[in-house]
C-alpha cells in the first residue's frame, strides 16, 4: 500500500519500454531488488549463527582440552586457532551444498550449544520416567527435529521434498510428509489427498433440516428410522452411475426405484436400460422427460409382453414410437401418456384402432392439437374394453369430445380437468348415460356446472366410492345437501370439493345463500359419508362457518376411517375446529391446514402430521410426539390457553 | 407351547455365520416374526434359529446391524442413516424386500 503511494506522488521522468512493461503488470524491479537482498541477508545471518555456535562448541572443547594439557598453552592456542580455520573453511563448504548432506548438518546440530541446552531440558523433563535409555536414537531424533527447522524463507530456493526439483518457495507452499518443503505440483497432490481421506464430511445442519422438511411434506418416515428398503433405495440412487444391472428385483421395488431416479433427475438415456427385463411387464416412469424416442422403442424391443406403461413427460414420444406399440405390444392393457405432443392425430387413431380394444385403462394429459375430438369419437367405438378413463389438460376436446364419452358405459372410473368451456346440459347427459356403472367421477374445472349436475350425479350414480368436483362457484351449497341427503350411493371414501365457493371480490363472504360447499352441504356429506371416508378435501371452502365445523368434527361424531384432511384457506377453521378434528377421528394421519390464520399454538398428538400451521419461526409442520395421547395434548392446549 | 420365548434368537446364514440377535429387534421383520410365532408351528419357532439359504453372512450381519441401529432410534427425531456400503446395497435392498424390513 505504501509502496504504492509512494509511487503516486513520485514525479516521474522519462520511462525504459521494460519499465512501463513491468509496471503495468504490477512488477517492481525496486521491490525484487529489495526482496533479494533481504534474503542475503537472512542467509549470511543464519550462516553467522551456525558459524557462531560452531566456534563456541569448540572453545568448550578447548577449555576441556586445557585442564589435561595445561602447561603447552601457546601450542595449544595456536592449533585451536588452526583447527577453528580449518572447520571454518568446511562449514563454508557445507553451507554451499547444505540441503544436499542433511547427514552433515544434524552432526553439527548436535555438536552444538542450543542443542546441548534442550538435551538437558529433554532430560529434565523425563526425569520423572526411566532416563537410563537415553541413546543416541534420541540424540538423532532432537537433531533431525532442529534440522528441520531450518527451512528456507519465502523467495529463496529450495528442492522440493518429493520430485527434487527446484523451486521458488512461497508463503503458500506445502509441508511434505518428512517436513521439508513441496513444489505447487506436488503440494497440489498432497493436498489432494488429503481432502479426499476427509471426504465423509458432515453437512451443515440447515441442509439437513430442510430435507427433513422436505420428507416429511412428502409423507415419508415422519419418525423414527427410515426402512432398510427406503435406506438402500437411496444409496442405490446416489451410485447410479456405477450400476450395470438391478439384478432380479421385484416390481414394486424396481417402481420404488424408477421414482426415485426420476425425482433425483436420473432417468436417461444412461440408467433406462436399469429398469427394463425381459421377464417385466410393466415400465413405469413419471418423468421421461430426458429420454429420447430411440429409448422408446428399446422399451419394447426389451420387453415384448408389456402390460402396462406410464411415460409421465414423454416429450419425445412420436408416431413411429406408436408404430413400434402396434406392431409389438401385444398384451398391452394400461397405457398412461403425458405430454406426448410429437404424435400426430393418424397417430393416435392408428394406436386406437389397433389397440383399443385390448386396452382396459388409458390416461392421457397436457395434450394439445392433435389430440382432438375425432380421436375420442374413434376411441368411444373401438375401446370396448375400456374400464378407466382420464383426460386432463388435453386443450382441443370440446363438447363433442364429452358426448363420445357418453357412449362409453362398461367405464367404471372417469376423470375429467376441462380446458373448453363445456355446459352443464352436455355433462348432464354424459352423467346420465354412464352415471349407473361409474366407481370414481372426478370432475375438475367444470365451471359451468350447475345445481342440475349435482342433482344428475344424485339421481344417476349409486356406485360411487370417489368423488371430486373442484373450482366450480355455479353450484349452491343447496345443491350439495340435496346430493348428500337421501343418496342411494354407499358412503364415499374420497371427498374432494376444493375451491367451490362465491367468487366476487366486493363481498368476500359470499351471498346469503351460500354458493359452494358450505354448512347445510358440509354435515349432509359427513352424515352420509362420515362412516367410511378415508380423505376429505375442502381446501378454499371459504364459506363453511364455524359453527358447522364445531358441529361437524365435535368430538363425539366418530369418523373411525378418516385418515388425511385438507382445510387450507377456510378462515373459519380455528383451534376447537382443529382438535375437534383431533378427537373426532381416531385413525387420522395428517391435517392440511395452509393459511388457516386463527389457528396457533396447536399439540399436535403423537402419529398425526399437521402441516402448514405457523409457528413464528418454527417448523411449517408439526409432528406429534410419542408421549402425547389425543387426552394430553388437549390438556396441554387448555393449560396454555389458560 | 408352554415355554417362555427366549430372550435371543439366532439367525444363520448361507455360508454358516450364525448372529444372536435380541428376539424384541428381530422381530421387526416381518418375515422373521412370522417364523418365529409360536402360533404359527414352523421349525424356527421350536429352535429358535432362522436358516436364510437366500443371504450371505456379510448382508445378514448388516440386516442385524440394522435390527439393532432402529430399535436404538425407534421413537427419535431426525435419525441419522445408517451406514450402508455401495457394493452391499443392491443386495441388502433384495434381502430387505425379501424379509420385509
Amino acid at each position: 500500500m505504501s509502496n504504492r503511494n509512494r509511487n503516486l506522488n513520485r514525479i516521474r521522468g522519462p520511462h525504459s519500454a521494460l519499465t512501463d512493461f513491468l509496471a503495468a503488470n504490477n512488477i517492481s524491479a525496486g521491490q525484487i531488488r529489495d526482496d533479494y537482498q533481504r534474503r542475503l541477508q537472512q542467509a549470511q545471518q543464519r550462516e553467522e549463527q551456525e558459524r557462531i555456535a560452531n566456534g563456541e562448541t569448540a572453545t568448550v572443547k578447548e577449555e576441556d582440552e586445557e585442564m589435561v594439557e595445561a602447561e603447552d598453552e601457546i601450542v595449544a592456542e595456536s592449533s585451536t586457532a588452526a583447527r577453528a580455520r580449518g572447520r571454518r573453511a568446511t562449514d563454508d563448504a557445507a553451507a554451499a551444498k547444505k540441503k544436499a548432506q542433511e547427514e552433515k548438518a544434524i552432526a553439527k546440530i548436535k555438536k552444538s550449544k542450543e542443542f546441548a541446552k534442550r538435551k538437558a531440558a529433554k532430560k529434565l523433563g523425563d526425569d520423572d520416567d526411566e532416563n537410563d535409555d537415553y541413546n543416541d536414537e534420541d540424540d538423532d531424533f532432537l537433531a533431525r527435529e532442529m534440522y528441520k527447522k531450518a527451512k528456507a524463507m519465502p523467495g529463496q530456493l529450495d528442492n522440493c521434498e518429493i520430485c527434487n526439483k527446484r523451486f521458488t518457495v512461497t508463503p503458500y507452499s506445502k509441508t511434505g510428509p518428512d517436513g521439508g518443503l513441496l513444489c505447487t505440483p506436488c503440494g497440489k497432490n498432497i493436498t489432494k489427498d488429503d481432502k479426499s481421506a476427509k471426504k465423509p464430511q458432515k453437512k451443515p445442519a440447515g441442509r439437513k433440516r430442510r430435507k427433513l422438511e422436505s420428507d416429511k411434506l412428502d409423507g415419508l418416515a415422519s419418525r423414527g428410522p427410515k426402512t432398510l428398503q427406503q435406506l438402500c433405495i437411496e444409496k442405490v440412487v446416489t451410485h447410479h452411475d456405477e450400476l450395470d444391472e438391478l439384478g432380479d428385483l421385484p416390481q414394486p421395488v424396481l417402481e420404488r426405484l424408477s421414482e426415485i431416479f426420476t425425482k433425483k433427475r436420473v432417468m436417461n438415456s444412461q440408467t433406462l436400460p436399469l429398469f427394463l427385463r425381459p421377464d417385466l411387464d410393466a415400465v413405469i416412469i413419471h418423468d421421461a422427460a430426458y429420454l429420447e424416442t430411440e429409448d422408446y422403442q428399446q422399451i419394447f424391443a426389451v420387453i415384448p409382453h408389456i402390460e402396462n406403461i406410464v411415460l409421465k413427460n414423454a416429450c419425445q414420444f412420436k408416431d413411429e414410437n406408436i408404430s413400434y406399440i402396434v406392431e409389438k405390444a401385444n398384451n398391452l392393457k394400461h397405457l398412461k401418456l403425458y405430454a406426448a405432443n410429437l404424435v400426430s392425430e393418424e397417430g393416435w387413431i392408428q394406436l386406437i384402432k389397433s389397440r383399443g380394444a385390448q386396452l382396459e385403462s388409458l390416461k392421457l394429459q397436457w395434450l394439445d392439437q392433435p389430440f382432438s375430438d375425432i380421436v375420442v369419437f374413434q376411441l368411444s367405438v373401438f375401446c370396448k374394453n375400456l374400464t378407466r378413463l382420464k383426460f386432463k389438460l388435453c386443450r382441443s376436446l370440446t363438447e363433442v369430445a364429452i358426448n363420445a364419452l357418453a357412449e362409453m358405459c362398461q367405464l367404471e372410473h372417469l376423470s375429467l380437468q376441462a380446458t373448453a368451456d363445456i355446459s352443464s346440459p352436455c355433462l348432464i347427459n354424459l352423467i346420465k348415460s354412464i352415471g349407473p356403472n361409474l366407481r370414481t367421477l372426478s370432475l375438475e374445472d367444470f365451471s359451468f356446472a350447475d345445481d342440475e349436475v349435482l342433482n344428475q350425479i344424485h339421481e344417476s350414480c349409486t356406485e360411487l366410492r370417489k368423488l371430486r368436483f373442484t373450482n366450480n362457484d355455479n353450484c349452491t351449497d343447496a345443491a350439495y345437501a340435496t346430493l348428500f341427503t337421501n343418496w342411494p350411493n354407499p358412503p364415499l371414501r374420497f371427498v374432494d370439493f376444493n375451491s367451490t365457493r362465491d367468487i366476487d371480490n366486493s363481498n368476500p363472504h359470499g351471498p346469503a345463500d351460500a354458493v359452494g360447499l358450505a354448512d347445510k352441504g358440509l354435515k349432509a356429506l359427513m352424515a352420509h359419508s362420515g362412516a367410511k371416508l378415508e380423505t376429505v378435501d375442502l381446501a378454499s371452502c371459504r364459506h363453511i362457518s364455524k359453527n358447522a365445523l364445531h358441529d361437524v368434527f365435535d368430538g363425539v361424531k366418530q369418523y373411525p376411517e378418516l385418515r388425511e384432511v385438507n382445510l387450507s384457506f377456510m378462515q373459519n377453521v380455528d383451534q376447537l375446529a382443529i382438535v375437534g378434528i383431533f378427537k373426532s377421528s381416531p385413525a387420522l394421519k395428517k391435517l392440511i391446514a395452509f393459511g388457516c390464520f386463527n389457528v396457533e399454538d396447536v399439540v399436535v398428538p403423537a402419529g398425526i402430521v399437521l402441516i402448514g400451521i405457523p409457528r413464528a419461526q418454527d417448523a411449517i409442520e408439526q409432528v406429534g410426539e410419542g408421549w402425547v395421547s389425543v387426552e394430553n395434548a388437549l390438556g396441554a392446549m387448555v393449560q396454555a390457553a389458560a | 407351547m408352554a415355554t417362555p420365548l427366549t430372550e435371543y434368537v439366532t439367525l444363520v446364514s448361507n455360508d454358516g455365520f450364525e448372529f444372536k440377535v435380541q428376539r424384541s429387534s428381530a422381530i421387526l421383520s416381518g418375515a422373521i416374526k412370522r417364523m418365529l410365532d409360536p402360533n404359527n408351528g414352523f421349525t424356527e419357532a421350536r429352535t429358535n434359529r432362522c436358516v436364510f439359504e437366500n443371504l450371505n453372512g456379510v448382508v445378514l450381519e448388516k440386516v442385524c446391524e440394522y435390527f439393532y441401529y432402529n430399535e436404538k432410534h425407534k421413537d427419535a427425531k431426525d435419525v441419522p442413516d445408517m451406514e450402508i456400503p455401495p457394493e452391499l446395497c443392491l443386495e441388502l435392498l433384495m434381502a430387505a424386500d425379501y424379509l420385509n424390513v
